[in-house]
């Protein structure tokens, strides 16, 4: 740069405007930067990294794959082969968890692959396959029936792991429930504790669960009180606010995942939420549209008004929605049967 | 008025283009490289090991290095434009001007530096679930510590540079 030794300024105008077009072009190629290493452009890369001698690669790669959602399609071998095949169980729920962002057909694949694993005579490989089924969340619903017998296994982190995968699947709610409650009562301190937490963290709070939770407030495990106290003092299903607020998360990218998955637990109680469920029956993310079907099935008469919209969705595209979406509209139908009836029997 | 030597005006450009240059680039850069400070140091990590963990991290959900910088950096380049049109705008002719103008962004500089280097170490050393709510709060506070810090320079750069008198 000239610099002129006359200038009444210590820079000159032409150098400060200058140095100002630098600072565009530098934040320009930071800008550039991010964009070439985010979404999917990243994917040959990650790809690439999922092959990696490190493990920490091959997790780090996979939740970026599963971040970019239905564009990373190009990694699901691989993603797939690191879910059933790697050494490291970490490697292994990171590649299931993005599966289901990506693909629910292929996280259906992994959940397959895992149920037989349930029985295995190896505890450590029963412990693998719940953290790996959990790791689907609600993806893995057909897995429930299996997984549950896990919540009473001899070996206690397999018992543990159990518990974190149903609450994490969450879905049928009143089987997980069961599970959940009767992990309140476990000999293990450390059975005790998980149940509490997916009480107080993950799963909705049920009038049985309160009063399963109450004395709890006086365990001896002081982490157990806590977390029991964490758990009666979060908001309830029935809670009008609770809903509010979720049927506003699902409007929001960042929260949708979780506040469909709330409201498919919450049952017949999710109803005053169905208006801003509706239209993510055609979301763009398969997961969305499954979680949403899943919550309206739910609902059951409540969801009376998305029967129209559920029909048009026999056609999604993956068939793992459109088996949601039947049974979605097998439920509603079918509790709207004695609903009916009971009105007529209520008619003079 | 006493008039500026040319040694004088020349120190007075190369101290505002680094400044400038400096605190842009250096926004940017001193929370990765306390990040890598910390893993080196503190955590005995090698420095090979520690620079792949960081790369693989820079864009990663749930670390986002990359954002955690530029989240830093803001404050810095709105800095840096702050020294290019206030020192870089500054008459040539008065040294005393340019001089308690440089001492008063000196003031505001370090304070910023100080501030976005022991916050980041604060959370890096004591990790909590709420900490990464420090890198969101950081900007605003640096913007905050500016003029404080610019106040502070200018009340030393009084004391040090007096007028002289007619």
């Amino acid at each position: 740069m000239t610099g002129n030794a006359s200038s009444p300024t210590v820079l000159t105008p032409r150098e400060i405007t200058l140095h100002l077009l630098g600072l565009v072009l530098f934040l320009g190629l930071l800008g550039l930067w991010y964009w070439l290493s985010t979404g999917a452009r990243a994917v040959p890369t990650l790809i690439e990294m999922l092959q990696d001698d490190d493990p920490s690669t091959r997790i780090v790669a996979a939740e970026q794959l599963g971040q970019v959602g239905p564009a990373a399609q190009a990694a699901l071998p691989q993603l797939l082969a690191q879910a059933t095949g790697d050494g490291s169980q970490h490697a292994n729920t990171t590649a299931a968890a993005a599966l289901k962002s990506i693909d629910l057909k292929a996280a259906r694949q992994v959940m397959t692959h895992f149920m037989p694993r349930l029985q295995d005579h190896d505890a450590q490989q029963r412990r693998t396959a719940c953290a790996v089924l959990g790791s689907l969340g609600p993806v893995a619903k057909p897995a429930v029936p299996t997984l549950l017998p896990l919540a009473h296994d001899s070996d206690e982190l397999v018992r543990r792991n159990a518990l974190i995968a149903l609450a994490s699947i969450g879905i049928p709610s009143p089987p997980v429930m069961t599970a959940l409650l009767e992990g309140l009562r476990d000999s293990s301190a450390l059975v005790r504790q998980t149940a509490a937490t997916q009480f107080a963290f993950t799963v909705p709070l049920t009038q049985p669960a309160i009063a399963a939770l109450t004395p709890l407030l006086n365990d001896p495990d002081r982490s157990i009180a806590t977390l029991a106290r964490s758990a009666l003092d979060k908001a309830r299903p029935d809670d009008a606010a609770q809903l509010e607020s979720l049927g506003m998360m699902v409007q929001h990218s960042a929260a949708r995942d979780y506040a469909l998955h709330q409201l498919a637990q919450f049952g017949p109680a999710a109803g005053d939420a169905l208006l801003p469920v509706l239209p993510l029956l055609q979301d763009d993310r398969p997961l969305v549209r499954y979680l949403a079907a899943e919550a309206l099935g739910a609902m059951g008469p409540a969801a009376k008004q998305a029967l129209p919209l559920l029909q048009r969705q026999r056609q999604d595209p993956d068939p793992v929605v459109r088996e949601a979406v039947a049974d979605a509209i097998a439920g509603i139908e079918a509790a709207m049967v004695p609903a009916e009836s009971s009105d007529k029997a209520a008619r003079p | 008025m006493i008039a500026t030597t040319p040694e004088t005006s020349s120190r007075l450009r190369v101290l505002t283009r680094l400044g400038f240059w400096g605190h842009a680039i250096g926004g940017l850069l001193l929370p990765w490289a306390i990040m890598l400070a910390v893993e080196v140091v503190v955590h005995q990590v090698p420095l090979a090991r520690a620079w792949r963990s960081f790369t693989l991290h820079l864009f990663a959900p749930g670390y986002n290095f990359f954002l955690i910088g530029l989240l830093t950096a803001v404050p810095f380049v709105i800095f840096a434009v702050l020294i290019l049109l206030h020192l870089g705008a500054a008459p040539a002719q008065d040294p005393l001007i340019p001089r308690r103008r440089a001492l008063g962004l000196a003031g505001a500089g370090l304070g910023m530096l100080v501030l976005a280097g022991w916050t980041h170490l604060e959370v890096l050393l004591h990790p909590d679930a709420q900490g990464a709510l420090a890198y969101l709060y950081l900007p605003v506070i640096l913007l905050a510590s500016m003029p404080i810090g610019y106040g502070s320079g200018r009340v030393i750069a009084r004391i040090l540079l007096p007028k002289a008198s007619a």
